[in-house]
């Protein structure tokens, strides 16, 4: 308890420490320095040429300004990357087609596909992010996926085999966050494969689309509209995958997947910041058995960038290993403790 | 709802239209709290006002997500905490790379009793480091205080009696007199 005298002793003591002069605030100077912010209230938030890219910019920026939803999203996507992105998962299942078409993918050494990737919200179809991406596959080096907006690069995922190591690159902020790839994580890559795709057109019940040609090049189509064995690739409270259908187009010569579909309703989950996303992807297969530059799948961190590592959101020695077996507690400390900070901060959300 | 919440619900409205004064006018209201709110965080004032402008930045692209525009004081006020604290890392991942070992960068060495003090203060925790800064800043009333905290007066009245606790507490030990503690 403190002395009257003693207050005021220690409040003269700290104004004189503490006080500045009342910081000036000049607008004009402010519109000046920040050009874009200004035009946006200008336009009364309607400028065209700000509406989708801007949007899509808060709704990152508003991500990677909280932990939570920045680890979040880096976990999905990782998680997202991975899919449809390797396809040099085993092989286990026989079949007529399908067999072959596996057969052939084991035989290529190197992939390029092209495609886009749209998440959306389903609360507010309005907030979607919609990127361009490669995907760049070689069974020696690894996978790349690069997520563009526009010519923007707005990710980078890398998956090194050789050094059994992932980096997400992230431009925009000049981030990167780089952990090793367990087995673990190596068994969800592979789940994840369209290796692993057609290995469940194998086990379940597809129906063929029958034959299509896409740009000169004629395909088969096979459909899987339940996704269900997905469904437990993560833990529900972490990644939800309540729905899911995917489409392989397979050319007939080359009996490769030439077009790559696949539609998936992701429930509210710790990985999705407790929003449900739909999320819809194609990819198209541009080149095969290319050479492909050791470069594309370096995880060293790029010049000008900071690393950020997942020790720094997550409080134990763990990392995306544990996703399957010690995700729990991982995902309760975090959100637990951005809770507990923002209560004794006496934080409430607008 | 109080005066000042209707007036920034206006004002937020208003910006929302286009109205670029008022987006001005939000801008100069909560300026002085967010760079005493940075400052909190930073320990240099020059840094805190280039967080407070970046904060002010941020806050005008994501002025349409605002769900409640009566608690604009208490998101940008958020929104500057994370600015400052990313600032912070970045700060000291510099001196990292730079190999240069982490300095206090508030000049305390004036004296004995500021740098006892400066340590006093440097010690509390985050939030009742804010209210000490908001308070003795620019003298700001609990009102302003608890806007920009987006907290009741009787929360703000109550960590600044703590802070200032363990401030004198810390005084008193390191020998200070006069430190007004029983």
């Amino acid at each position: 308890m403190m002395r009257n005298d003693g207050g005021q002793w220690l409040e003269r003591l700290l104004a004189r420490h503490i006080h500045h002069e009342p910081a000036k605030f000049d607008f004009q100077r402010w519109s000046e320095k920040h050009p874009e912010e200004s035009q946006l209230l200008e336009s009364g938030f309607k400028d065209s040429s700000q509406s989708q890219e801007t949007r899509t910019y808060c709704v990152l920026r508003c991500i990677m300004e909280s932990k939570v939803t920045r680890y979040s999203a880096a976990v999905v996507a990782l998680a997202m990357g991975l899919v449809l992105m390797n396809p040099f998962g085993a092989s286990r299942h026989g079949g007529v087609l399908l067999a072959d078409v596996q057969k052939r993918i084991a035989e290529t050494d190197t992939m390029v596909l092209r495609g886009q990737k749209i998440f959306s919200c389903v609360a507010d179809p309005n907030i979607s992010f919609k990127f361009d991406v490669v995907k760049y596959m070689s069974r020696a080096y690894g996978h790349t996926e690069e997520g563009y907006l526009g010519d923007k690069p707005v990710y980078r995922i890398t998956f090194n085999l050789q050094r059994k190591q992932t980096i997400i690159v992230l431009p925009i902020w000049k981030k990167c966050l780089i952990f090793p790839c367990t087995d673990e994580q190596t068994r969800i890559v592979e789940r994840l494969s369209p290796t692993g795709l057609i290995d469940l057109f194998l086990q379940f019940d597809y129906k063929e689309l029958g034959a299509d040609n896409i740009d000169g090049i004629e395909v088969e189509g096979f459909e899987l509209e339940n996704l269900k064995p997905m469904e437990n690739i993560l833990p529900k409270f972490l990644f939800d995958i309540q729905q899911g259908k995917a489409t392989v187009w397979v050319g007939v010569k080359e009996l490769l997947p030439i077009r790559i579909e696949g539609d998936m309703l992701i429930g509210k989950s710790l990985m999705t910041a407790f929003t449900e996303l739909r999320l819809h992807e194609f990819c198209i297969l541009e080149k095969y058995n290319i050479q492909l530059d050791e470069k594309i799948f370096n995880t060293d961190i790029p010049e000008g960038y900071t690393e950020t590592k997942l020790t720094d959101f997550i409080p134990l020695k763990a990392g995306l290993a544990g996703l399957g077996a010690g995700a729990v507690p991982i995902g309760l400390v975090v959100w637990c403790k951005k809770h507990k900070k923002r209560d004794s901060a006496g934080i409430s959300t607008p | 709802m109080r005066m000042a919440d209707v007036e920034d619900q206006i004002l937020v409205r208003q910006a929302l239209r286009g109205g670029l004064e008022s987006f001005g006018e939000l801008c100069r209201r909560y300026y002085p709290s967010l760079v005493a709110v940075a400052d909190s965080i930073l320990l240099d004032h020059h840094l805190a006002e280039d967080a407070a402008q970046e904060a002010l930045a941020a806050a005008c692209r994501g002025l349409n997500t605002l769900k409640r525009p009566e608690s604009f004081g208490a998101w940008v006020g958020s929104i500057c905490r994370n600015v400052a604290r990313d600032m912070l890392r970045q700060l000291a991942r510099q001196q990292e790379a730079a190999d240069a070992p982490v300095k206090d960068v508030r000049d305390c060495a004036e004296d004995d009793q500021n740098s006892i003090l400066a340590e006093a203060v440097q010690e509390l925790p985050q939030h009742l480091k804010e209210v000490i800064f908001l308070r003795f800043y620019n003298e700001m009333s609990y009102e302003q205080m608890a806007k920009v905290l987006g907290a009741t007066q009787q929360t703000i009245d109550g960590r600044l009696r703590r802070a200032k606790k363990k401030i004198a507490v810390h005084l008193k030990r390191k020998g200070l007199r006069n430190s007004g503690v029983l």
